[in-house]
């Protein structure tokens, strides 16, 4: 059972350096947490509003306590020992929940004061990290690994000083994977060593495809909001009809383009001609909430609500976001009605 | 402990043995908490890829996420078929609000990742660099707590001047120099594989008098 303690004004709960499993909440009186601010040196006086929760994080830690708890006027607190506070905040939930609040703000917090000390000292960049991490994968004839971080740099930094390598290291991946499977074949990139890493020479499969250097090319464009001249790199590919895997992506890249500068009769024409003539893409959801969307910006609400709820019963693995997406816009057209 | 979780199985994920969950540099905004298979966390340093924990069952990865932007420190890959609940700024307040145990278990993970941080700021608003690595032991030393016999001074740390170097915020060059340093004054010992601290409480009182009150 939680106890009742009373404390005198000016007598102390506890000190800085305790050890204890116990949590307290302020019943009547006045109470204040002191401490020094690590960052500063300066003196703060925290003081804790009837009803709070104090010394949650050192007794649930088993940390000594940061700080000295101080009655500033006489006081009665309610003290929890942690597995009664447990009991307590589990048929609680919305404790727990303020709570890691709380402390999901202090983390942040002495998470910044953190970076801002390591920023004056020299750090990677996430963007050459990732690119980094990749090559290491590669490197080391992790292939998979290696296609999906840089698959994420393509991602995150579609127009990177980077993205060029990412992608021909992206085609290297998937070419030794099939040829010779995961961690096995010749290691496809020497070590570097150095900073800038650059473009494979000679005749090796990590050589970037013509077709594939048009594809990033588009990619990238799209990726700076340049959708016409996008359009006009998918279109290439589409119309030199040379390998069936970049013109598939080309195909669906390109309705993407005519949606987003709304062109969206021709987007109908582009995307239905897709589904029909290759009814398994990969992107078929997307495509038809594209669909969907087109029809319902040109007020075919009907047409759309159809294709909504097409997507809406389409089974998947996991939940995609063209499913929720397509839910969400379905609920919006039945609340216009 | 065992959570009652069927109601949330349209939160679930499934990642292949070998399948990369996240990358380290990546920014995040997802975390997970594992229902079945282990989990890898590693991060490559220089040329070697290093395994930082092994994750099992009920435990969390990811959970930084909620510094939104920040990059992911490591990389996480399913080192069996791994089953696993996704969070994710929309799910999190149902998933908690209906698995208070859940929510427990992430306070107690969030008091520790807070306590890390504030240690690790300790070290780094050190002034003197040789100062920050001593730091660098004691901390390892709170929080690795070994089987040691009471009055022994002698620590050994399986650890490398790698580590030190990315606790102390400094390049592991000078790291080495500091570290050698040390040893010179024969109060460290450097093994490839490990460390030796011949006196905690001599660092101790080194640290102390480097650290402004």
């Amino acid at each position: 059972m939680p106890k009742l303690s009373a404390f005198r004004a000016n007598s102390v709960i506890y000190f800085t350096g305790d050890v204890s499993d116990k949590v307290y909440v302020l019943q009547t009186g006045k109470v204040s947490l002191n401490y020094t601010e690590i960052d500063n040196g300066q003196e703060i006086r925290d003081p804790i509003q009837m009803g709070e929760f104090f010394g949650v994080k050192s007794a649930l830690g088993k940390y000594p306590r940061e700080e000295n708890a101080l009655a500033l006027q006489d006081s009665t607190v309610l003290g929890f020992t942690v597995p009664e506070f447990e009991q307590f905040a589990m048929a609680n939930t919305r404790i727990i929940m303020k709570m890691l609040k709380v402390f999901s703000n202090q983390l942040r917090r002495v998470h910044n004061q953190v970076e801002n000390l390591l920023s004056k000292q020299e750090q990677v960049s996430p963007e050459i990290g990732l690119y980094k991490t990749g090559e290491y994968y590669l490197k080391n004839r992790m292939y998979e690994q290696a296609r999906y971080v840089f698959g994420r740099y393509l991602t995150y930094y579609p127009a990177g000083k980077l993205a060029e390598q990412a992608a021909g290291h992206i085609e290297t991946a998937e070419n030794y994977l099939s040829k010779y499977g995961q961690g096995k074949g010749p290691a496809p990139i020497e070590s570097s060593g150095s900073d800038s890493p650059r473009p494979q020479q000679g005749a090796t499969p990590s050589e970037l495809s013509e077709v594939a250097q048009t594809y990033y090319n588009g990619v990238s464009l799209f990726s700076q909001e340049k959708y016409s001249e996008a359009a006009s790199e998918f279109r290439k590919i589409i119309d030199g009809n040379e390998d069936a895997e970049y013109v598939a992506k080309s195909d669906y890249e390109f309705g993407r383009c005519l949606f987003l500068t709304e062109k969206y009769d021709d987007c109908i024409k582009h995307f239905t001609a897709l589904v029909q003539s290759y009814p398994k893409h990969p992107e078929l959801m997307d495509i038809l909430l594209y669909l969907g969307q087109c029809y319902e910006k040109k007020g075919d609400v009907q047409r759309a609500a159809a294709l909504y709820k097409k997507i809406s019963g389409m089974s998947t693995d996991e939940e995609s976001s063209a499913r929720l997406k397509a839910k969400k816009a379905l609920r919006e057209l039945e609340g216009e009605k | 402990m065992a959570f009652d979780l069927a109601a949330f199985t349209r939160f679930a994920r499934t990642f292949q043995k070998g399948e990369m969950i996240f990358s380290e540099f990546e920014p995040g905004d997802t975390f997970y908490l594992i229902q079945s298979g282990r989990v890898q966390i590693v991060r490559v340093v220089g040329d070697i890829e290093k395994t930082i924990d092994v994750l099992q069952p009920t435990e969390f990865f990811g959970e930084m996420a909620i510094l939104e932007g920040a990059p992911r420190s490591a990389s996480a890959i399913a080192l069996d078929t791994v089953k696993a609940l996704e969070f994710n700024r929309a799910n999190f307040e149902v998933l908690m609000m209906g698995n208070p145990q859940i929510a427990l278990k992430l306070l107690k993970l969030f008091v520790k990742r807070i306590y890390d941080q504030k240690r690790r700021f300790m070290i780094l608003k050190l002034d003197d660099p040789q100062a920050k690595v001593a730091d660098v032991f004691l901390m390892l030393d709170e929080t690795q707590p070994q089987n040691i016999q009471e009055g022994e001074m002698k620590r050994e740390f399986r650890t490398t001047v790698g580590d030190i170097a990315h606790w102390a915020g400094i390049s592991v060059d000078e790291c080495r120099q500091l570290l050698e340093h040390f040893v010179a004054q024969r109060r460290l010992e450097l093994f490839p594989d490990r460390i030796l601290v011949k006196n905690i409480n001599d660092f101790q009182r080194f640290v102390n008098s480097k650290r402004k009150r």
